[in-house]
């Protein structure tokens, strides 16, 4: 079975599981932490179950999982009283960072403690490790003052993006901006990687990058069904 | 050298460090937190980082930060912040502000004791007592379920158990008892954490550095940090403990990353050291106020130490910290 863990508003997930209907997946959303069925051992996974879809399943079924949440967001919680969705929202998002972390077959991306797409890492970290890495960028200037911010404008041209799927790269982009987008969720230890540059040619600036990857892409989808079907994915 | 803290100044475990790095005659500033308004950061990132932090007493080059100390609180929650409300600049102002400084410390060479992303896995509790297992504590069972049923069955599998939090929040131990019984059904609404019960003495251990510092923790509670709310007495005295536990203890703060780090451990009837938690801010002037152990001074000097090794290319503790691995990894 794949596993894509997403908001129930999200359309681009509902119709990823659509188009993997053939494999098995199923939607996971916040409605399925609060039904029973749940059991997640710490020392062993022996015993343990999920609920996937309204449905208890084992979780040895589970053979790959695509994460599409940040974080369980306490408007989502409709089946918990208003009061105690706040707190209600911080130990589901803690439960499924341990949950998703322990899985032993492929998960893009792992999560990290503070986000459950990966690393929660704000744009200057981005940009920080990107330098660190030889990648050519613009400093980032940021002025925060109570009578006005003054935030980096954003790029008079739309980005060039380069999509990274375990090793496969997706853009009309030189081969050393592929490279380079590789080395940098190398660098962020994740196989799902959005990066932005300026332009398509070597030597473009690197803008940005995020774990939000356009997955609506046939071709992404694709790579991310083959690496969550073992081609390629790391458990 | 100059040691920044960030915080508000009367708080117990930041005015301690702040008065040790005085006392020392190291350079040290205190940005205080109620001074947000006041507050203008400037801040360029590019292969290097550079920036100034400006209040009407202060201006401090950030470039020239060597060790930082955290201890800040959400800023939302500064009464003239909470009272301007959600869609006032005043807030908008207060998380930028945050935002800045918490994502420079994650990035700046300096010495942050501790760095955001190290002390986030306290925020979840069963993925830190993973990280724990692995680095070579015992750990208790733990369950999280959504399964009333699952749970009686740990509960009858371990004799005695306790619930807790999952995440950071309202997190508190306690026993399950006959009185629950009725209410287990409602685990169904959100994953709950169990534990088996493991009957033995409480022991608070502070690293700073390489530096150790154990107390034993003498309480009748299930969560001896909130024992005085039901009028239980607590006893705190500084004491040794084996010195492979120590050792362990040194390891899993350095694998953590965390250069200050309290961790609770407890010594079993058996005689089996178990970790429950590290905590990656430690309320530590709690158990230096009942032990007499010199922990401020122990970060006050781990902060300058770690802002002198900086020029040569590391610190002590990331000397240490790679130590700690080969440790792991031999």
């Amino acid at each position: 079975m794949l596993v894509v863990v997403a908001s129930r508003y999200d359309k681009a997930a509902e119709a990823l599981v659509g188009s993997w209907a053939g494999q098995g997946a199923s939607l996971l959303t916040c409605e399925d932490l609060s039904v029973v069925g749940w059991r997640h051992h710490l020392t062993s996974s022996k015993d343990s179950t999920a609920v996937v879809g309204g449905q208890v399943v084992g979780v040895e079924q589970i053979v790959g999982v695509l994460t599409r949440i940040p974080c369980v967001f306490e408007q989502e919680l409709l089946q918990i009283v208003p009061a105690d969705r706040s707190y209600v929202a911080a130990e589901m998002n803690a439960f499924l960072i341990s949950w998703l972390s322990r899985l032993k077959c492929p998960v893009l991306n792992r999560p990290t403690p503070t986000y459950l797409l990966g690393p929660n890492w704000r744009p200057q970290q981005w940009l920080y490790a990107a330098a660190q890495l030889g990648i050519p960028v613009h400093p980032m200037r940021r002025y925060i003052a109570l009578s006005g911010d003054v935030c980096p404008k954003p790029p008079e041209m739309p980005p060039v993006t380069v999509t990274v799927v375990g090793d496969r790269i997706f853009g009309s982009v030189d081969q050393a901006l592929a490279t380079q987008a590789r080395r940098l969720a190398d660098a962020a230890k994740v196989d799902l990687l959005a990066v932005h540059f300026s332009g398509s040619e070597s030597g473009a600036d690197f803008l940005g990058a995020d774990l939000w990857p356009d997955i609506s892409s046939p071709n992404v989808a694709d790579a991310i069904l083959e690496y969550l079907s073992g081609g390629g994915g790391k458990c | 050298m100059l040691i920044l803290l960030w915080g508000l100044p009367g708080e117990s475990p930041l005015a301690a460090v702040y008065e040790e790095l005085v006392r020392l005659g190291i350079p040290t500033v205190l940005l205080d937190q109620r001074d947000v308004l006041d507050t203008e950061i400037e801040l360029s990132v590019g292969s290097n980082i550079q920036g100034f932090i400006r209040t009407p007493y202060q201006n401090i080059d950030l470039g020239a930060v060597t060790a930082v100390y955290l201890r800040p609180y959400d800023s939302r929650r500064l009464p003239e912040i909470a009272k301007a409300g959600a869609t006032s600049s005043a807030w908008q102002h207060a998380i930028a502000v945050d935002d800045a400084l918490l994502g420079w410390s994650e990035i700046t060479p300096a010495l942050v004791v501790n760095r955001p992303q190290a002390m986030a896995p306290n925020g979840s509790k069963p993925y830190q007592l993973e990280q724990i297992r692995g680095l070579g504590f015992s750990v208790p069972e733990t369950l999280v379920t959504t399964e009333p049923s699952a749970v009686q069955a740990f509960w009858e599998c371990h004799g005695t158990i306790i619930y807790k939090s999952v995440s950071g929040t309202r997190s508190r131990v306690s026993r399950l008892g006959a009185e629950h019984v009725e209410r287990l059904a409602n685990v169904s609404c959100c994953p709950t954490q169990f534990q088996q019960y493991i009957p033995g003495r409480d022991y608070r251990v502070h690293v700073v550095g390489t530096e150790v510092f154990a107390s034993e923790v003498i309480s009748q509670a299930d969560d001896y940090r909130y024992a005085a709310l039901n009028t239980e007495a607590t006893e705190i005295r500084a004491c040794r403990i084996p010195q492979d536990v120590e050792e362990r203890c040194r390891v899993l703060a350095t694998a953590m990353n965390l250069p200050l780090a309290g961790i609770d451990l407890r010594c079993s009837l058996e005689g089996e050291w178990y970790c429950f938690e590290v905590n990656p801010s430690p309320g530590f002037t709690y158990y230096q106020q009942a032990t007499g152990q010199p922990i401020s001074s122990a970060i006050a000097r781990l902060l300058a130490a770690g802002s002198c090794d900086r020029t040569s290319g590391g610190s002590d503790f990331l000397k240490t910290y790679a130590q700690g691995i080969a440790n792991i990894v031999g």
